[in-house]
Parts: structure tokens; C-alpha cells; sequence
């Protein structure tokens, strides 16, 4: 395997690979830094155009789109507080406030060091250990996947905001919200009340810029007209160089990058709940987690590292097993069939050039990111900031209408999107948080969908959730959370 | 009004809000009903530990939490005015098209809220709307309201 690894390098390293990387990367930062426009649009809507090329170039595109996306959706959440992709939503957490602090440059480069790490540590994993990791998501059923939506989902609630209740209702208030519209499963209408706009349910990105994005920007149009950021936001140059950020983060690094390949694996999952867990995890270790949430720099490598650990390692079951475990690893199926590739173990014995040169492919993109990011794309964007606030405003809610029309072509749309706005607005206002919101909204369909399922399989029987080792390894460290917080919770009552 | 007064009214809400969850998932079609019957029900449990600590501390007197609350709105006036402006944005928006409707939105807001140098609000308009109708119209090729003097 390690030789046709070697092999394949030089064919990714061909001139017209490495045009393709370049060209990728720069269409995914700027598809990821745009609400509404999604990497999964872009490949499809590119795929067709790469039918005469070489699969090799394709593949390129595909790898340089998907891995520039996830950065570039980091971009609008830290300067904006709007998420530009689901996956930065974590990010939108300390890298926003890092921005109204005056640290915008240092938290656009944390990301973009964060998300080339993240990448390449995921292409690492893809590369050496995909056949054994592929087994491992041969063992995830309905009753883990429940768990794991739940893990995500209560730890979340738990640990982000001040009030653990608080957390917990708003997280509800997300499960509540995703019911909305047709089951699934039995097809029968929840919630609808006879409005055929609610029948198709709440879109995800239409809750997530409504409830993150307006509240912000209203904030921001009720202040007078004058620079709305500390100067210093400008400065991208700002704090440590590289080799300052690698001393500083790499534990955080680390473990985040391992969250985000074994979220990545698991298809379905996707890279905002690698995101998520990977904050999370980085809050309950911090010796200051009180910092997270007012622009702890550690939130924003986390986030953005295990959102781009996430990217290579999805590919993993869809290389190996012929299983697309997201939306791109399917369209990366599809572009393979294109190229008349069959995707499947013996992809890898029939064109290993191809296989294994989109496995450098992706890590030579996660690498680019730190030219292209660092060098091109974040000092572009920062000049945002530069704008006064009274046209800022304006602009950026331009920008939500667009990406929120493109998303269904229905202005129905944009009235739903500033309804959820001003919820967002009331719930910051009353100090609830909103982050359980959105995860509520993105995980309590899934663990809904896995809960019944489980009991479909095995006939009701309610102790399938309990009785599979790897049930009871997730229900055990869920477990550990509640008494850590629980305990914290106790011992600052016990020193107040 | 101070922030135990918010806590108590928002546990009442949520109190209310999972109620009506539980009770209309009741009625949904066999296990569609777990779920939101699960969601409400808990919803209506976290909201108790809310009102009951708003509450005790309302009538013990104790200042708990913050005592005065910062205002639900700072500026009435200029966020009525944004939202204002949004919803004719929205309602015009398919009417008259989406860029025309866009560049008038710009120039309003931004005169609204208090930039009063015309050649600034003008110059950052006309880039910004030539950068997204490049980007949207001519290379991504989606679908938006057609300008009214366009239209058939």
C-alpha cells in the first residue's frame, strides 16, 4: 500500500493537479465565506464541467473546494457572527467576540492554522489508516448513533452558557423546532398546521443565519455610526507566527484533529458535530473555561481544526467500502463513476494513481490553505471591517437575503429567517444560549431517526440502548460530563 | 425590569410551550409520537427549576443574579427603523427585483442609521452590487427576482 502511496505522488504533483488544487482552494474559500453557497453546490454544480478532464484534475477541484470551504466559512462567522457553512457555527462562539475585542486578524489566522492542521492530520489518517478505520464504522448502528447525537446535543447544552437549565431549554426548544414538518419515517405531519411552507420543515441554514446572524447586526445597527471594531481587528498580522500558534494550540490541535477524524468516520455525523464536540472538549479541559464564549482563542482552534479533521477522514468509508458517509463523499463517488472509476476495495488495486493521488490531493489543499488563507484570502476579507457601520449593515443583510433566496428561491423564506432572528435576539437578551438551539435543531432529528429505528430493528425493546458495548462506552462518558459539570456547579457555589 | 422578573416569564413561556408540544404530539401516529412527547414534557420540567428560583427569590426579596437587567432594546429607534426597512425590502424584493431593490436598500438603511457622506454610500453601494451581480448573475448563474424593467 505505503508504494503505491509513493507512486501516486508525482501524479499529484503534475502541472495540471496543482492548477487544479490552486483553482479549488480559492473557489472554496470564497464558496465557504459566502452564507447560503455550500461545497456541495459547487462540486455539482463543477462536476459536469470536469467531465473531459483527466480524473485527476477533477479530483483536484473536488478536494481543493471541499478543504477551502471549510476554512472559508470560518471567515464570515469570526467577523460577522454568521456561520458561512453549518461546520462553522462552533467557530462563530469565541472567534465573533475575539473580533469585538480587537483580536479579528489573530482569530481569522488561529482558524486558518487551525483548519491546515486539522486538514492534514485527516489526510494522514485517510492515507494510513482508512481499511482499519472503515471496520470501525461497520460497528456503529442506529442505538450509537442515537447516543452520539445525544451526547453531542446534552454536553453541549450543559457546558455553553451559564445556566445548565437554560442550556437544556434551549437545546429542547431546537428539538422541538427540527420536528417540525413531515416524519421521516411514518410520513405523517408534525407541527404544521396546515401550512404547506411548514411541511417541508425549517431549513437548517435558514434557523442557523436567522439565529445567529441578525441578532448581531441589529445589535450593531443600534449603535451610532462610527467603527463598530477595535482598529486592531485590522491587523492581521497580529500576535504569534506560526511556530508561536503551534506552541501555543497543538494540544488543542491534537486532540480536536482526533475528534475530527473519529467523527468523520461515522457517516452521517459531519463536521459541525466534530466542531462542536471538539469546543466542547476543549472547554472542559481549559483551566479557565469560564473565558470560552468571550473570545478564548483555544474555542476557535478547536472548532476550526476538528471541523477540517472531519473532511478527509468522511472519505474513508466512501473510498474503502463504497459507503458515502456525506453528501460530498457522494458526489465524489459520482465523480469517480463519471471517470468510470468503481468506487469499492478494488478501487484501490485498479487505479491506485487515482485513489491515492486524491488522498495527496487532499492533504497538499489542507496544506494551501495556509498560502492561500493566510496569505490571500483573510487579508481580503478583514477590509470587511473596515466598513462603517451604517453601511455595514445594510451590506450584510443583503448578503443574508441572497444567500437565503438562493437556498429555495422563496421570499417566505427571508420572513422566516428574521422571525428566527428576533427570537435569537429576545433569547441573547434573557440570557439564554443559542448554540443548543442550533444543535438541537441539527441533532435532535437525528437522534430521533436513530431512536426509532433501533426500536423498529429490535421490536421495542428499550434495553438495546444499554446493552451494546459501544452504547454503554458513549452513555458512560456522557455520564462523566454531567458529574464534571455538575461537580464545577457545586464546588464555585461552595467557594461564592 | 430586572432579570428575575425575565427568568420567571421566560420559564413561564417555556413552561406553556412544552406543554402544547407534549399535548399535540400526543395525538401524532404511534411512534412520530415519542419524541415530541418526550421533547415537551422535558421542556416543561427544566422550565419548573426556572420559575421556582424567580420566584423564591422574588418573594424572599434576594437579589440573586443580576439585579437590573440590561434593556431588552438599547436603541428603539434605530432598530424599528432596520427592521422596517427589511420587511419593504422583503416585500418589494420580487416585485421590483433583486438588485435594484438591493442598492435602494443600502442607501436608505445606511442614510437611516447615519452615514451622511453620499459619495461613500454610493461608491461602496455600486461595488458592492457589481461584485454580487458578477458573482451571482454571470459566473454562479442562480435565480433572482428579475429587475422590473427587465421583466416581460
Amino acid at each position: 500500500m505505503f508504494e503505491s502511496l509513493l507512486n501516486a505522488l508525482p501524479v499529484a504533483l503534475q502541472l495540471g493537479s496543482l492548477v487544479s488544487l490552486v483553482v479549488g482552494t480559492l473557489v472554496g474559500i470564497l464558496i465557504g465565506a459566502l452564507p447560503g453557497l455550500n461545497p456541495v453546490m459547487a462540486i455539482a454544480l463543477m462536476l459536469p464541467l470536469t467531465y473531459g478532464f483527466d480524473p485527476v484534475i477533477a479530483l483536484g477541484l473536488v478536494a481543493g473546494i471541499y478543504n477551502g470551504s471549510m476554512y472559508g466559512g470560518s471567515i464570515p462567522a469570526i467577523l460577522l457572527n454568521i456561520p458561512g457553512t453549518p461546520a462553522a457555527i462552533a467557530t462563530t462562539f469565541d472567534g465573533y467576540p475575539m473580533t469585538r475585542k480587537g483580536q479579528g486578524g489573530l482569530a481569522l489566522k488561529t482558524a486558518c492554522w487551525s483548519s491546515a492542521i486539522g486538514g492534514i492530520v485527516s489526510a494522514l489518517a485517510l492515507m494510513t489508516l482508512a481499511p482499519m478505520l472503515a471496520k470501525v464504522t461497520l460497528a456503529f448502528g442506529p442505538s450509537e448513533y442515537f447516543w452520539v447525537a445525544v451526547f453531542g446535543l446534552v454536553s453541549i447544552a450543559v457546558l455553553v452558557g451559564k445556566e445548565a437549565s437554560k442550556g437544556m431549554l434551549s437545546a429542547l426548544l431546537g428539538v422541538i423546532i427540527g420536528l417540525v414538518g413531515v416524519d421521516a419515517i411514518s410520513g405523517a405531519e408534525r407541527y404544521t398546521f396546515g401550512t404547506l411552507y411548514l411541511v417541508g420543515g425549517f431549513e437548517l441554514l435558514i434557523v442557523l443565519i436567522g439565529l445567529y446572524a441578525i441578532p448581531p447586526v441589529l445589535e450593531m445597527a443600534e449603535k451610532p455610526n462610527a467603527s463598530y471594531f477595535n482598529a486592531d481587528s485590522f491587523r492581521v498580522s497580529a500576535g504569534d507566527g506560526g511556530f508561536g500558534l503551534i506552541r501555543r494550540y497543538w494540544p488543542t490541535w491534537a486532540r480536536s484533529s482526533l475528534t475530527g477524524v473519529c467523527v468523520g468516520i461515522l457517516p452521517g455525523a459531519g463536521g459541525n458535530l466534530a466542531a462542536l464536540l471538539s469546543y466542547n472538549e476543549a472547554k472542559r479541559r481549559a483551566s479557565d473555561p469560564d473565558s470560552f464564549g468571550t473570545g478564548n482563542p483555544v474555542g476557535v482552534a478547536a472548532a476550526e481544526s476538528g471541523n477540517s479533521a472531519d473532511n478527509a477522514s468522511a472519505m474513508i468509508p466512501s473510498l474503502t467500502l463504497g459507503i458515502p458517509g456525506n453528501l460530498i463523499a457522494a458526489l465524489v463517488l459520482g465523480a469517480l463513476m463519471i471517470h468510470g472509476l468503481q468506487p469499492g476495495p478494488q478501487l484501490f488495486t485498479r487505479s491506485p494513481d487515482v485513489v491515492f493521488g486524491f488522498m495527496w490531493q487532499l492533504l497538499l489543499t489542507a496544506m494551501l490553505l495556509l498560502l492561500l488563507g493566510g496569505m490571500i484570502a483573510t487579508r481580503l476579507f478583514a477590509q470587511i471591517l473596515r466598513m462603517p457601520t451604517a453601511l455595514l449593515v445594510p451590506t450584510t443583510l443583503v448578503l443574508m437575503a441572497i444567500g437565503i433566496y438562493t437556498v429555495n428561491g422563496n421570499v417566505v423564506d427571508l420572513y422566516v429567517m428574521l422571525a428566527f432572528g428576533m427570537l435569537g435576539y429576545l433569547l441573547n437578551r434573557l440570557a439564554f444560549p443559542l448554540a443548543p438551539v442550533v444543535l438541537g435543531v441539527l441533532l435532535g432529528p437525528m437522534a430521533e431517526q436513530n431512536l426509532r429505528l433501533s426500536m423498529l430493528i429490535y421490536q421495542n425493546d428499550w434495553t438495546v440502548l444499554f446493552s451494546r458495548p459501544i452504547s454503554l462506552g458513549i452513555v458512560a462518558l456522557l455520564t462523566a460530563v454531567l458529574f464534571s459539570q455538575a461537580w464545577r456547579a457545586w464546588r464555585s457555589q461552595q467557594h461564592s | 425590569m430586572s432579570m428575575t422578573y425575565r427568568d420567571l416569564f421566560s420559564g413561564l413561556a417555556f413552561l406553556i410551550i412544552g406543554a402544547i408540544t407534549a399535548w399535540m404530539g400526543k395525538d401524532f401516529y404511534d411512534d412520530a409520537a415519542y419524541v415530541p412527547l418526550g421533547a415537551g414534557s422535558l421542556m416543561s420540567l427544566f422550565a419548573l427549576p426556572l420559575i421556582w428560583r424567580s420566584s423564591r427569590r422574588l418573594l424572599v426579596g434576594s437579589p440573586g443574579g443580576q439585579a437590573v437587567a440590561t434593556a431588552l432594546v438599547d436603541h428603539p429607534g434605530r432598530f424599528l427603523a432596520t427592521l422596517g426597512c427589511c420587511l419593504v425590502y422583503y416585500v418589494t424584493l420580487p416585485h421590483i427585483g433583486f438588485y435594484t431593490t438591493s442598492a435602494v436598500f443600502v442607501l436608505v438603511l445606511a442614510a437611516v442609521l447615519g452615514e451622511r457622506r453620499p459619495k461613500v454610500v454610493v461608491g461602496i453601494t455600486v461595488v458592492f452590487i457589481t461584485l454580487l451581480y458578477g458573482l451571482f448573475a454571470m459566473v454562479l448563474r442562480r435565480p433572482l427576482p428579475v429587475e422590473f424593467f427587465l421583466a416581460s
